[in-house]
């Protein structure tokens, strides 16, 4: 990752921006019913623990280029991602089949809540980290 | 802030750790996050690891050039084919990798990692 970085520093141009962007695994995930005013949390969603190694990683090579004088951090921020489902089961058949997430979620409603809602539209929402780094000249 | 993907999930993504395009926030709401269109207003912008172009799709009538690259030959495909769709004449995509880039030095403004590093 970081010969990528390094690469990334030689092809842009003086004060040049680079932006890195990514899902934010150290903030959970969570199962919402969509209201018409808002959301009903319903569970709370862990990445995956063979993805933090990843991220961790990826947090690294960023760290180690801004150390080495590549970049330098101008702004960092989050924002919240909803990924949409037509139903309870679509929601929880996405988190069985995708790697970036525990397969189930952690309820934080009864199991009669869950099922007088499972027809209604779901979502999962998940926070998305960046940071925007200038080029430094050394 | 919250924004919501483009539509329902579908199969769209299954069993792809790196995320789908669907799965993703529109272009135009992840640039406002960042600081909006000025970000790469009239700049020669390279989105590596492009994916299906999803992204310098969505920046292109902003920026001067876009170009896009990805190791997987089968999106730059779809990112060509959705590029002649959409009529884009500012945006390349080619096949390639992060650790070796085809560009000269200084070759552009704005780099993007969008879900890749």
């Amino acid at each position: 990752m970081v010969h990528a970085l390094r690469e990334v520093h030689r092809v842009l141009a003086p004060g040049g921006i680079l932006i890195d962007a990514r899902p934010d695994s150290r903030v959970a995930a969570y199962a919402e019913r969509r209201k018409r005013r808002g959301f009903q949390r319903f569970g709370v969603v862990n990445t995956s623990r063979r993805e933090l190694p990843n991220d961790r990683a990826s947090d690294r090579a960023i760290a180690r280029a801004v150390h080495e004088g590549l970049f330098k951090r101008r702004r960092r921020g989050r924002f919240w991602h909803s990924v949409p489902f037509g139903s309870l089961a679509e929601l929880r058949q996405y988190l069985w089949e995708h790697l970036r997430f525990v397969r189930r979620a952690r309820w934080v409603v009864d199991e009669a809540t869950r099922m007088r809602y499972a027809n209604e539209p779901f979502v999962i929402r998940r926070a998305v980290r960046y940071e925007i780094l200038e080029r430094a000249t050394r | 802030m919250s924004i919501d993907a483009a539509g329902p999930v579908g199969d769209v993504g299954r069993h792809v750790p790196a995320f789908s395009s669907a799965l993703r926030p529109r272009p135009i709401d992840e640039l406002a996050e960042w600081g909006g269109p000025a970000l790469v207003r009239g700049k020669r912008v390279l989105d590596l690891g492009c994916g299906d172009g999803r992204f310098a799709l969505g920046v292109a009538s902003f920026a001067a050039s876009v170009e896009g690259l990805d190791p997987d030959e089968e999106v730059i495909a779809a990112a060509k084919k959705a590029a002649r769709k959409a009529g884009a004449r500012n945006v390349r995509f080619g096949v390639g990798a992060a650790q070796r880039l085809p560009h000269a030095d200084g070759a552009f403004d704005v780099v993007l990692l969008s879900w890749t590093l």
